[in-house]
């Protein structure tokens, strides 16, 4: 799967727990989740548990410690769809 | 060095549904889970333990410099429950951190960490309503944790 199709789905699930619209819309590789996009630390787990299903894919915890960012969470997923 | 965590109880009831199927066993540890099961009131059990890993992390982070999302390595046991306090530990790669929690029921969790189980009593701490347009940096806090619609601030 390509980095923009792959953006185009993640993009719906971090916007439910987005509290930064703006930086929503301007969605990049580099976008933090907390930082940018101001995602409460608690709902983080919310982004990990909806790839999983959106993906159908299961996200172990050493993998969830790096998806702070859109660049790893890309990568992160690829790995996993990989691994199916 | 001390940090402190405040979790908006009728805020977090909003945004996050701690019975969703996988929330418990991505964020907490068996024993917590434990706690949380245990606990009369599960619902506060979850958001005690989460600030008292969110107070600790604010400590280690600063120590460590390292930024993750590890929630579930931030092992939380809790020593002793008072009715005016929740004393605790939080261990994370080797390092302990000793915290104080208390729960007003339906309004907010607060918890303070530190890396000595001494200092924990002469921690103050301030409360404001999020709104209140004070200049809280000019009033150096050690710490400074927002959620809903409560600023806490610890010295």
């Amino acid at each position: 799967m390509e980095n923009d199709e792959l953006i185009s789905r993640l993009k719906p699930i971090v916007g439910m727990y987005a509290q930064d619209k703006l930086a929503l819309e301007s969605l990049n590789l580099q976008t933090d989740f907390i930082k940018d996009l101001k995602i409460n630390s608690a709902n983080l787990v919310d982004v990990v548990l909806d790839v999983e299903e959106e993906f159908d894919i299961e996200i172990d915890n050493e993998s969830m410690e790096k998806m702070l960012n859109v660049q790893a969470s890309l990568e992160i997923i690829k790995v996993k769809i990989k691994e199916k | 060095m001390i940090g402190n965590d405040l979790v908006d109880l009728q805020q977090a009831r909003r945004d996050s549904n701690w019975m969703r199927r996988g929330f418990l066993s991505k964020l907490f540890s068996e024993l917590e889970q434990l706690y949380i099961m245990l606990a009369s009131e599960p619902f506060e059990m979850v958001w005690l333990l989460w600030s008292m890993k969110e107070a600790a992390y604010k400590v280690y982070n600063r120590d460590s410099g390292l930024r993750e999302y590890a929630p579930a390595r931030l092992n939380c046991k809790l020593i002793s429950i008072s009715p005016t306090a929740y004393l605790g530990q939080v261990r994370i790669n080797g390092c302990t951190y000793h915290t104080k929690s208390q729960i007003f029921t339906g309004n907010y969790v607060h918890s303070v960490a530190s890396t000595s189980s001494f200092n924990l009593d002469g921690i103050k701490v301030s409360l404001y309503p999020l709104a209140s347009n004070i200049d809280y940096k000019a009033m150096k806090p050690a710490c400074v944790s927002h959620h809903g619609r409560y600023l806490a601030l610890i010295f």
